[in-house]
């Protein structure tokens, strides 16, 4: 580990200074998968993937017996922030950045770095009406990449409680309305469009009602959880959210992976939470693994491990992808990165080596 | 299963036996399209494979496979399909994969129950019936049989079954072995209530102590056995005794009766102390049990976590050199890998990442347990675990995970496959392709246990249950 490091440090300056090529035998591209290409790498950015070696001449290329993905983005976590993650007292705490509880040392970030998960969306936990603003970070260092993220919302039994209001579900409707209503603060930079949501559903009564509601106040962003979204397709599609699924654990219902068949297939973008600590780094891989013998195509289902995982976190811009100008954070797989015989060999975040000669 | 989609299946089925019927083929070649194809006895099936592997190790290339009755009849290149066979194709052949650690169709209250004891038998919490979509979801896995048992929580679980998966076998053929193994259950977290250590260490002498229960009842029965030959040969001497001398005892006899009459005491028969039959032990269900696994005859599942309580039930396991220990999970047991290598002990592992909030037991579970053990030279068992009953489904994917963590895949392959049936004593039935053997197959489009390999057909006790069409 030690030595690991040393290396890392002592790679760290030069290596993002320069131009550097990591050739593969498949690169996953943000147009598909590309055999036998070189990752260009310039100043922490993607510059080009380039067919075989065909690279300006002088640049110094690694070679790797396997696959090069973009680095997973699991779209919702509780990584470095579990014990500050909820205050349930008040049912609406808009102003609240889950960001400003984060501790970029968590060692939840670096388990999630030896999953191959480069970035990682930090969430409170939604078992309150309104319990604050998510953030991003990238899983190496924990830098932040963006600190207003998405408003949570919980349209989910979890948020109700007997001691306070809302106490029901009717309650949790009637308090949201309100504060659409005549939107102020970050109510009103969600109803503008200019911040998504997400909102958190568990049941599918709960998943209707949320649909229901971003549609009538036009509110763009995620489902969180919806297990059963797939079973409302139409409604899905007519809201215009994307859905964020919990982790598919191993021996999962057979009805949810059908709802997430459902949804790939209509074509609507979905990612997984991966709700560290609760869930192992492991477990977002394992998901689209489950999707992918489901029935999801393989491509959807990587899509949903990195891009569509980044669109829905607000970071598409970024990372999740391996396209010209993006942030060259990727990863080096044995093999396919949706066959879990496939292991991490290593990691890279803007262009240097943060995990390398893993078993 | 939907009441309407029964009627649907039934009316095609009929349809099918018609239309077969009136062009006169025989009905055992016909396909039903969408349904599993009922296939009556008596029925053949060829397959023909790029490759077979016959079992982990030995692969036998353009080759085929005979079915008939259930049963594997024929391996060889130049086979050909009998009158009225089915034929199916495919890259490679292998056999049905065994869920080591599986809790599928074993009824949610026995699951829960903490009251079992060591005679508890799982086929009788095992619901055959079972949701036929999970069925088929499971076969379409791969999962052609596997280990289950009851209540994964208590200290002794009872006596634990290798099934078999059949869309409609739900008699006995489903039960591949009744006695597979019997479960016990050391330092695992009750009811979400946390063991402080002495409760932990209790359990390791409770564990072994029911071995040891069962060790002293077979002695016991043992030494009954002798006492009861001895015996019986001194009665046998002792009558043969008396036989020659019957004659002179006789008189003795009546010369003591009269002695007696004149003294006017009441005559005693002569006692013998050979009268004195031995006593059997009483008997003792669970003791019958624990005494089969004392002696070896029923594997012993221990699932076991901690690295303190495996030191201490090693060290106590080591007393008993018949038994065949299995250790199931056993999260923290890397340190023990040359103990364990040495005395043979299998270790059956559930390589499903854990999050942290786990039971604290589980906590230290890591997915490259498998490979680590194995390369200790430890032999390795892969299963799903008992948590949740459709993990059986994904055992190929749990398989990956280990094989992503370091365990080489043909082991992973033998693990699921003959490693497993030979640690639970089904290895004459399946767990490879061979003559004899029962037809329980995977036609694969590719390797086995790779992501990107699709199981094509999947025959069951040589039915043909899974098809590209279902």
């Amino acid at each position: 580990m030690i030595r690991a490091l040393a290396l890392v440090f002592a790679l760290a300056p030069s290596a993002s200074a320069q131009t550097f090529g990591v050739h593969a035998s498949k690169v996953y591209g943000p147009d598909g998968v590309v055999e036998d290409a070189t990752l260009l790498v310039e100043d922490g950015k993607v510059r080009a993937i380039a067919r075989g070696r065909d690279v300006p001449a002088g640049t110094a290329i690694l070679e790797h017996d396997g696959a090069l993905s973009a680095g997973l983005v699991a779209a919702h976590s509780y990584a470095g922030v579990l014990q500050e993650s909820l205050d349930d007292t008040r049912s609406v705490l808009a102003d609240a950045r889950i960001a400003d509880a984060f501790d970029a040392s968590s060692s939840d970030l670096r388990r999630a770095l030896r999953a191959g998960i480069t970035t990682i969306v930090i969430a409170p936990r939604p078992e309150t009406l309104v319990p604050g603003v998510t953030a991003v970070a990238k899983t190496a260092g924990g830098t932040l990449l963006r600190r207003d993220g998405q408003l949570t919302i919980a349209l989910d039994g979890r948020a109700q409680r007997i001691n306070r209001a809302p106490t029901s579900p009717m309650g949790m409707v009637a308090e949201l309305e309100a504060r659409f209503a005549k939107p102020e603060g970050v109510f009103a930079t969600v109803a503008s469009g200019r911040m998504p949501v997400m909102i958190a559903a568990t049941q599918r009564s709960e998943i209707e009602r949320a649909l229901a509601f971003a549609r009538k106040h036009h509110l763009s962003g995620s489902l969180l959880f919806a297990p059963l979204a797939g079973e409302l397709v139409p409604d899905v599609q007519s809201s215009g959210l994307a859905i964020v699924f919990a982790a598919l654990p191993i021996g999962a219902e057979s009805r949810t992976i059908d709802s997430v068949v459902a949804i790939a297939k209509a074509g609507v973008p979905f990612a997984f939470a991966l709700d560290v600590p609760f869930d192992a780094p492991d477990a977002l891989r394992i998901s689209a693994a489950l999707a992918r013998r489901g029935g999801v195509d393989p491509a959807s289902a990587m899509r949903a491990l990195t891009s569509d995982a980044a669109r829905i976190a607000g970071v598409g811009e970024r990372v999740g992808a391996l396209a010209k100008g993006m942030d060259a954070d990727f990863v080096l797989w044995s093999g396919d990165p949706l066959d879990l015989g496939s292991r991490v060999v290593a990691v890279y975040v803007d262009g240097v080596e943060r995990l390398g000669g893993a078993r | 299963m939907h009441p309407q989609a029964t009627h649907w299946a039934t009316h095609r089925a009929l349809c099918w036996t018609v239309l077969a019927a009136a062009f006169g083929g025989p009905v055992s070649a016909s396909t039903d399209g969408g349904k599993t194809s009922a296939s009556p006895a008596g029925s053949v099936t060829l397959i023909k494979a790029a490759k077979v592997i016959l079992r982990p190790g030995k692969i036998e290339e353009h080759t085929s496979v005979l079915v008939q009755d259930g049963k594997i009849i024929a391996i060889g290149a130049n086979l050909t399909a009998p009158e009225g066979a089915r034929e199916i194709e495919g890259e490679v052949v292998c056999a049905g994969f065994i869920d080591a650690w599986s809790s599928f169709g074993v009824d949610a209250d026995a699951l829960r129950d903490e009251r079992v004891s060591a005679a508890s038998l799982t086929t009788d919490a095992w619901d055959p019936y079972v949701d036929e979509r999970f069925r088929l979801d499971v076969l379409r896995g791969g999962v052609t049989s596997m280990r289950v048992g009851l209540a994964p929580n208590a200290k002794v679980g009872g006596v634990g079954a290798v099934v078999r998966l059949h869309p409609r076998i739900s008699d006995r053929r489903a039960i591949v072995l009744a006695d597979a193994c019997i479960a016990l259950g050391v330092g695992i977290t009750r009811s979400s209530r946390g063991l402080d250590p002495f409760d932990r260490l209790a359990d390791v002498d409770r564990a072994l102590g029911a071995v040891g229960d069962g060790w002293s009842y077979l002695q016991d029965k043992v030494e009954y056995k002798h006492e009861l030959e001895a015996w019986q040969k001194t009665v046998a001497d002792k009558e043969k005794e008396l036989e020659d001398g019957a004659k002179k005892a006789k008189k003795d006899r009546e010369k003591e009766k009269g002695d007696a009459e004149k003294a006017g005491k009441e005559f005693k028969e002569k006692a013998y102390k050979e009268d004195k039959r031995p006593k059997p032990p009483r008997f003792d269900d669970d003791k019958e049990v624990l005494a089969r696994a004392a002696n070896g005859e029923l594997p012993v599942v221990v699932e076991v976590h901690r690295a303190v309580e495996l030191r201490s039930f090693l060290d106590g396991a080591a007393r008993y050199d018949r038994t065949r220990w299995i250790l199931a999970g056993a999260s923290e047991s890397l340190p023990f890998a040359k103990q364990l290598a040495d005395h043979g002990i299998t270790v059956l592992v559930s390589p499903t990442p854990m999050g942290q909030m786990r039971t604290e037991e589980m906590r230290d579970a890591d997915p490259s347990l498998a490979g680590r053990l194995s390369e200790a030279g430890v032999k390795v068992l892969i299963g799903s675990g008992m948590e949740r009953p459709l993990g059986s489904r994904d055992l190929a994917l749990v398989a990956q995970i280990a094989i992503g963590n370091g365990l080489p895949r043909e082991k992973a392959f033998e693990a699921l496959t003959l490693g497993a049936a030979r640690a639970f004593d089904v290895a004459d039935r399946i767990g490879s392709v061979e003559v004899g053997k029962d037809a329980d197959l995977l036609v694969l489009d590719g390797e086995p246990l790779l992501a990107a390999t699709r199981v094509r057909y999947v025959l069951s006790a040589g039915d043909l249950v899974i098809t590209p069409e279902n």
